[in-house]
């Protein structure tokens, strides 16, 4: 396939915003719109844009194939994790044991915060691979 | 408002299944999917607006074009 400058730039300007915005929607989706799945979503996005415009190995440089096969599944581990930690140390699956700062602020959520976290991981690890394994075909 | 959008919806949708191209198919899917996503913002659901833009009009285009790249490639060799 042949690779115009336009592409090349854009996509190198581009890319970074949205990965940001990925990790925004995550860290704040218990305040504002987003959330772990959508957040995860526009990182994968971001990835199989600078996909398309750089080409595979440049990629795999950056995210290697065996980095993000690990992480996606590691995260639904680290769900699970979290999960029974719930039924050691609070009520029951799931619950919150963390301490509850104010409403309103990032790092007041407890457990919400962590559990995006996991969840954004999974999730744009999971579409990134889809895409990495559709594209070495 | 929602009327108009919805009246869209349905041209859309006729567009995509009426289409000879495939590719051209894809692409009323992806405007389609962008107009469903006005939709639910002015419906006041955001998560669900956020999420049918990055899927339905990023991730699933990609799918669509790559399948169609790669059976093209299949039947012509």
């Amino acid at each position: 396939m042949k690779k115009t400058d336009i592409l090349d730039v854009i996509s190198r300007k581009l890319a970074p915003f949205i990965l940001l915005f990925g990790m925004y929607l995550i860290t704040y989706g218990h305040l504002s719109p987003g959330g772990g799945f959508q957040g995860g979503v526009v990182l994968a996005s971001g990835v199989v844009l600078l996909l398309l415009c750089q080409g595979t190995d440049r990629v795999q440089k950056l995210f290697p194939l065996p980095v993000v096969n690990s992480a996606e599944a590691l995260g639904f581990l680290a769900f699970l994790l979290m999960g029974f930690a719930g039924v050691l140390f609070g009520g029951g699956f799931l619950s919150n044991f963390l301490p509850v700062g104010k409403a309103g602020e990032v790092p007041g959520a407890g457990f919400i915060l962590i559990l995006n976290l996991v969840v954004g991981l999974k999730v744009g690890a999971g579409i990134t691979l889809i895409c990495f394994y559709l594209f070495k075909e | 408002m929602t009327e108009t959008l919805l009246t869209l919806h349905i041209v859309l949708a006729l567009l995509v299944l009426f289409s000879r191209n495939l590719l051209t198919a894809v692409i009323f899917l992806a405007v389609y999917s962008l107009f469903s996503s006005l939709l639910f913002f002015i419906l006041h659901a955001p998560d669900v607006a956020l999420t049918e833009a990055a899927i339905g009009a990023g991730i699933s285009t990609f799918l669509y074009v790559w399948v169609i790249r790669k059976t093209r490639d299949g039947v012509a060799s």
